[in-house]
């Protein structure tokens, strides 16, 4: 075999070893990743009047779930002990209109088909909030590997970003914890899609 | 005579006691002092003097679940509000040493005001927070020991105790003489 034939051969087989391990450890398809990229928002946050970012992951979540001992937390601390992350970021304005939809785009960006789908759009005219949920599952489609929430009401902007398996008919369990807002609260129309049916964004 | 030496003995051993509990507080936790040697360094700044008299007294007056309260101020800092907020924040956590996690962190984009909040486990069941608020002019240490009840606050809603520690983290300098 000469040295041309070992080269194809050789990366024949990774590449093969390769497709193999990326369909049995379920990443999310086409390389999008459960982790937002909420650090930096930086047209949103020039605008803003405050920014507030939470962090919660590794050992300091480990350990929020060791604090969660009441008895109404058992749900939540079910949730959370299998959660990587949680990442919270707060945008609040001094009057409505000083941020506009487009900004928000910045986040929406990075929450697109295929492996990321809308599951929840509630709006409420009466209030002008607007919550939206997207969950981000497996390639095969199974797992849920992360959640992202954006909340929008006219004088703040919440983004809240789950990393780990959520399961979301208990995400009310979360709901006003960590900086997680409270959902119910938002109400007025919505195009829910239970079940993990996906939506078009 | 003879009934002035009992009175006498103990107040000047009082005297003596409280001279030294300044210097205790202040000693009393050789990281936080590192700490602030750091701060010291990276502002070119002496911390506010009497610090160790404010944080013995502090102490006295912390909420439920909250001990070992320690704090340093630093008046008249350079710390440009216009700080590009990725280089400002790795230099925060370079400042507090990979050991802590941060946590919160608040910045009011109108005053330039930073509070960066980082918390580490500090064995049985404690959290020990670290919070520096920067503004433009004053920069305030402060580190403490949480019990799980005060943690739990921290974790129901860490945007709004985030918002109290910079309002805490202000109340402190405002009342610097």
């Amino acid at each position: 075999m000469n040295a041309r034939h070992k080269i194809i051969r050789t990366t024949g087989l990774a590449a093969f070893f390769g497709a193999m391990l990326l369909g049995a450890s379920g990443l999310p398809a086409f390389g999008q990743n459960p982790r937002l990229d909420i650090k930096n928002l930086e047209a949103l946050s020039k605008k803003a009047s405050e920014v507030v970012d939470v962090n919660l992951d590794g050992p300091l979540l480990k350990l929020a779930s060791k604090f969660m001992t009441h008895e109404d937390d058992r749900e939540a601390l079910q949730i959370i002990k299998n959660l990587k992350g949680v990442y919270v970021k707060s945008f609040t304005f001094e009057k409505p209109g000083d941020y506009s939809p487009a900004d928000v785009e910045a986040i929406r960006s990075q929450l697109q088909p295929p492996a990321w789908s809308r599951i929840v759009s509630a709006r409420s005219k009466r209030d002008g909030e607007n919550a939206e949920i997207y969950l981000m599952t497996a390639a095969d489609g199974g797992n849920v590997l992360g959640m992202a929430v954006i909340c929008a009401e006219p004088k703040e902007l919440t983004v809240v970003n789950l990393v780990g398996p959520v399961d979301i008919d208990k995400l009310s369990q979360l709901e006003g914890k960590m900086g997680i807002p409270r959902l119910g609260e938002h109400g007025d129309e919505s195009d829910q899609k239970p079940g993990g049916h996906r939506a078009k964004p | 005579m003879r009934n002035r030496r009992p009175l006498l003995a103990p107040a000047i051993l009082s005297l003596a006691l409280l001279q030294m509990l300044p210097a205790a507080a202040q000693a009393g936790d050789s990281e936080f002092h590192s700490l602030v040697e750091r701060m010291s360094d990276y502002y070119q700044k002496r911390p506010m003097r009497f610090m160790g008299w404010m944080n013995f007294f502090a102490n006295r007056f912390t909420p439920g679940g909250v001990s070992n309260f320690q704090m340093a101020i630093f008046d008249g800092v350079e710390a440009s509000p216009t700080h590009p907020s990725e280089d400002f924040e790795s230099s925060l956590a370079s400042l507090v040493g990979p050991s802590y996690q941060p946590f919160v962190n608040v910045h009011n984009v109108r005053s330039g005001e930073w509070t960066c909040i980082y918390t580490r486990e500090s064995g049985k069941e404690r959290i020990e927070m670290l919070i520096i608020s920067i503004d433009a002019s004053d920069a305030v240490l402060m580190k403490m020991l949480l019990k799980p009840e005060a943690m739990r606050e921290w974790v129901d809603d860490p945007l709004e105790r985030g918002r109290d520690a910079r309002r805490g983290a202000q109340e402190a300098q405002h009342s610097q003489p």
